[in-house]
């Protein structure tokens, strides 16, 4: 029998919810651990970070000065690279820190500033090394991780959705939520693959899973502007939990300088 | 250890999951020294929740942690209802206890399974311990999904869930939802029930130490979302009163907090509440603790995995109740005028009480934050912990026996996730025979240094490479296995010196430092000292100085150290074979 492909789960600056995608899969993660070989996953147990693997899965972000070291090394032993999560994929909520002060932080934060080692910015993984697949989403789903996984073991490539989150909403027939009750939802400009769940709710989406294709985020800076937001409040809906995503912090950035 | 002790109402909040590690130093069976020392990296929170709206502190405090989202959401929540007047009465109040119970389920199953059981049954991991136990471990994922599915009713998904907002939720769950979770709960009492008597079997070690509980307690239920702050000791105080009782301060090894109640270290968490509260528990789950052998409360840290269990059919006996009655509401939300103040939320996460501060202006905007999580009020504990343990197992065992024993006490508290214990490395000192024996759980344990002798083949320059020369002829005196040293000699490497600083934890850089003073100190310079080195460094001026801050602007920079002996054309040869003894010694004490 050919040797089972292997996989690693490794972790930067997050929370760790992009690993519980695996965590969560229930029943679903004992046959993974079946078809595959776990060579690392401190969370759930293993630890081996410098067996070379197949597919290397990164939750977080690049946050210090040793983690440039880490992904490189994580780099050279994969064959496959898929970042986790709005953190690897965009350098997640924390990247809002790139906008800001971050030295200062710190002093005001800790008695002993000197002991602690974090760079000033939050970056994505694909900054630093080559990725092969992005799975943006905050958190991202199991079914997201389940289908790139399936994908890849079966020597397909994967198909990442890129689409507006608009597309999966109409095809789940929910009623708008900008259009009926005036939300500024992010949904034109963000990336489907949630499952439509804020709207669904009744509510605005807040583009948790990054942006999508091809969007026209300055249009909608304007639209969301006009229906009543103060301009730092729709500044704030693009600079929160992907800031770091090109196409929000322009859209951001500039149409906060507009006013 | 100088530790200043700062005041609370400096915003500070450092996660603790992620990469933990243990620093032991025993001498004469004596524990000098114990650091837990805790790495994540801060991520500023408090810091940017500043300037931001009311209506985004759910979204934004649940991204703190994956695994307890709903606690963030629930203590910011009760904080921001209590600036508007908003009082939670009925159906928002009970979903809220609902939603709690779906994450202590899922957190505790989580915990239990696949952090905690293995170590007691001799498995390195929950996935080598499925193939021995199926069944057990396929109860705790069943009661793990069953505590996601709870929490997604009202918040969509179970990681940063989206349903609560402030005076309640977006959306009350259709009846046959709830009805749908109901008919599960019932069936999973009785995987419940097996699992609290399936952790009571296990064989825990017998470990009674004396330390002060504290958690929220409520006249009429078992803590989730209220109650008041009160300890087996005597404390019995509002939630708003925290801040004159417990202190903060920031001790140097670590990037999450040492809280301390009136000065010293206290339990918060599973073990904590049922010390406590086990007289609220509801009738059945007391009936179950009564037919168990142990009585809480309970001074026996390793009793915290019954206490998990215990929580876990608490929680379902909870949700059934809830459930029962399930009924949709007019409104899933109490609508409030926005206005300024200060509000306080305490609330029971699965690892014990998580305590918020937040100010708001006339706009909904916050002004400060305060988050304060329970593993940075647990870490003074643990240490004092881990020392009493370590001590009444023996310290003279051998190290594997003392880490494992260690990595036990320390997942006992399940700090955040417990991957921060997963990766521990016991950096044991043993004083008598002055080696650093690191047993590393993981090859990243071993430490990569370079020494690297810079020079010329010319005259007084060839220096730093003739004590490599001499330093690769000495290599058994200083060999580790906990490390990975190796030798270099570079000629004038300029920028090209970046290339040897990739994959190295430290570097010593040996070189000789021009003067014509004709004085032969020894210079010694750490990576913070060479901006003002400027004049120092002149042998290889360009390359050194330039390449490394360099490496340093790029974040590129290992722990660096420069050796340098102040060398003059006119040496004679003993004075320069005395330079190189004194480096030679130098070098070693640094790799020691």
């Amino acid at each position: 029998m050919a040797a089972k492909p292997k996989i690693a789960v490794h972790k930067f600056s997050s929370c760790d919810g992009c690993q519980l995608a695996f965590l969560n899969m229930g029943e679903a993660l004992i046959t993974l651990s079946q078809r595959v070989d776990i060579i690392h996953f401190a969370e759930a147990g293993p630890v081996d970070e410098t067996t070379p693997v197949d597919i290397a899965f990164v939750e977080g972000s690049i946050a210090t000065s040793h983690d440039y070291q880490r992904i490189e090394q994580i780099r050279n032993n994969s064959r496959y690279l898929v970042s986790i999560g709005a953190c690897a994929t965009s350098g997640g909520i924390q990247a809002l820190r790139n906008l800001a002060d971050t030295e200062q932080w710190t002093a005001a934060i800790y008695a002993h500033p000197e002991h602690i080692h974090s760079l000033d910015k939050s970056t994505p993984i694909a900054q630093h090394v080559k990725v092969d697949y992005e799975l943006w989403g905050c958190p991202i789903s199991t079914k997201q991780l389940l289908t790139v996984v399936g994908s890849l073991l079966s020597g397909a490539q994967p198909v990442v959705e890129d689409d507006k989150l608009c597309m999966e909403c109409k095809r789940q027939q929910k009623i708008c939520v900008m259009v009926s009750k005036g939300e500024p939802c992010m949904g034109p400009v963000t990336r489907s693959g949630c499952g439509a769940l804020c709207p669904a709710m009744g509510r605005a989406c807040y583009a948790c899973y990054g942006p999508a294709e091809n969007t026209n985020a300055n249009a909608l800076f304007t639209r969301i502007e006009g229906l009543g937001l103060l301009n730092d409040e729709t500044t704030r809906r693009f600079l929160f939990i992907n800031s770091g995503a090109r196409e929000f912090h322009d859209a951001g950035i500039e149409g906060n300088r507009k006013k | 250890m100088a530790n200043k002790t700062i005041n609370i109402n400096v915003p500070v909040l450092a996660r603790v999951e992620g990469e933990g590690a243990l620093e032991l130093k025993i001498s004469n069976q004596h524990i000098d020294e114990l650091r837990l020392r805790i790495y994540e990296p801060p991520r500023y929170f408090e810091k940017f929740l500043e300037g931001r709206d009311y209506y985004d502190l759910p979204d934004t405090v649940a991204r703190i942690c994956g695994i307890c989202p709903v606690a963030y959401q629930m203590s910011a929540i009760h904080a921001i209802d209590a600036i508007f007047d908003i009082k939670a009465t009925g159906w928002i109040r009970e979903m809220r206890r609902l939603m709690y119970c779906g994450e202590w389920l899922q957190s505790h199953s989580l915990h239990i399974h696949m952090l905690a059981v293995p170590d007691f049954l001799g498995f390195n991991n929950v996935i080598e311990m499925a193939a021995v136990y199926p069944g057990e471990v396929n109860r705790g994922l069943r009661l793990q999904s069953l505590g996601n599915d709870l929490i997604s009713l009202l918040g969509a998904r179970s990681v940063h869930p989206l349903g609560v907002r402030t005076g309640g939720f977006y959306k009350a769950p259709a009846t046959a939802a709830a009805h749908e979770l109901l008919q599960r709960l019932k069936i999973a009492l009785a995987d419940a029930v097996d699992l609290v008597k399936w952790t009571t079997a296990l064989e825990l070690p017998d470990d009674n130490q004396d330390f002060t509980s504290v958690a929220l307690r409520h006249t009429e239920e078992y803590p989730l979302n209220e109650g008041r702050l009160v300890s087996d000791k005597g404390l019995d105080i509002g939630i708003a009163e925290y801040q004159q009782h417990f202190k903060e301060s920031h001790i140097p090894h670590s990037t999450a907090l040492h809280s301390l109640l009136d000065g010293k270290p206290y339990l918060v968490g599973p073990l904590a509440r049922l010390n406590i509260n086990h007289d609220k528990l509801p009738a059945e789950t007391l009936a179950l603790v009564e037919q168990l052998n142990i009585r809480f409360p309970s001074n026996n840290m390793f009793h915290s995995i019954i206490a998990r269990a215990i929580e876990i059919h608490f929680v379902i006996i909870e949700a059934i109740r809830i459930l029962e009655n399930y009924q949709k509401p007019e409104s899933a939300f109490i609508d409030a005028p926005v206005k300024a103040g200060v509000g306080y939320g305490c609330t029971e996460a699965p690892r014990g009480i998580l305590w918020h501060r937040y100010e708001l202006d006339n706009a909904g905007k916050i002004t400060s934050a305060i988050i304060i999580p329970p593993t940075s009020q647990n870490q003074a504990r643990i240490e004092e912990d881990i020392k009493v343990s370590l001590e009444s197992l023996g310290l003279d065992k051998n190290e594997d026996v003392l880490r494992l024993h260690a990595e036990k006490v320390i997942r006992n508290y399940d700090p955040c996730i417990s991957c921060a214990t997963h990766f521990l490395k016991l950096d044991l000192q043993r004083a008598e025979v002055h080696v650093t024996q690191a047993a590393s759980l993981d090859k990243k344990a071993i430490r990569r240094i370079k020494v690297i002798g810079i020079g010329s083949p010319f005259g007084e320059d060839k220096l730093g490479w003739d004590i490599v020369d001499l330093l690769i002829q000495d290599t058994s005196r200083i060999w580790n296995s906990d490390r990975e040293l190796t030798f270099h000699i570079l000629d004038r490497p300029g920028p090209l010196l970046l290339e040897h600083l990739k994959n190295t934890d430290k570097v010593i850089l040996v070189d000789a430092i021009h003067n014509t003073r004709h004085t032969h100190n020894l210079i010694r310079i750490g990576i913070d000292q060479l901006d003002q080195a400027g004049t120092l460094i002149s042998s290889h001026g360009l390359g050194i100085k330039e390449s490394l801050l360099l490496a340093k602007t790029l974040g590129q920079l290992p722990e660096t150290i420069i050796l340098g002996i102040e060398a003059s054309i006119d040496m004679t040869t003993q004075e320069m074979e005395s330079c190189k003894e004194k480096l030679i010694e130098t070098i070693k004490q640094e790799l020691d």
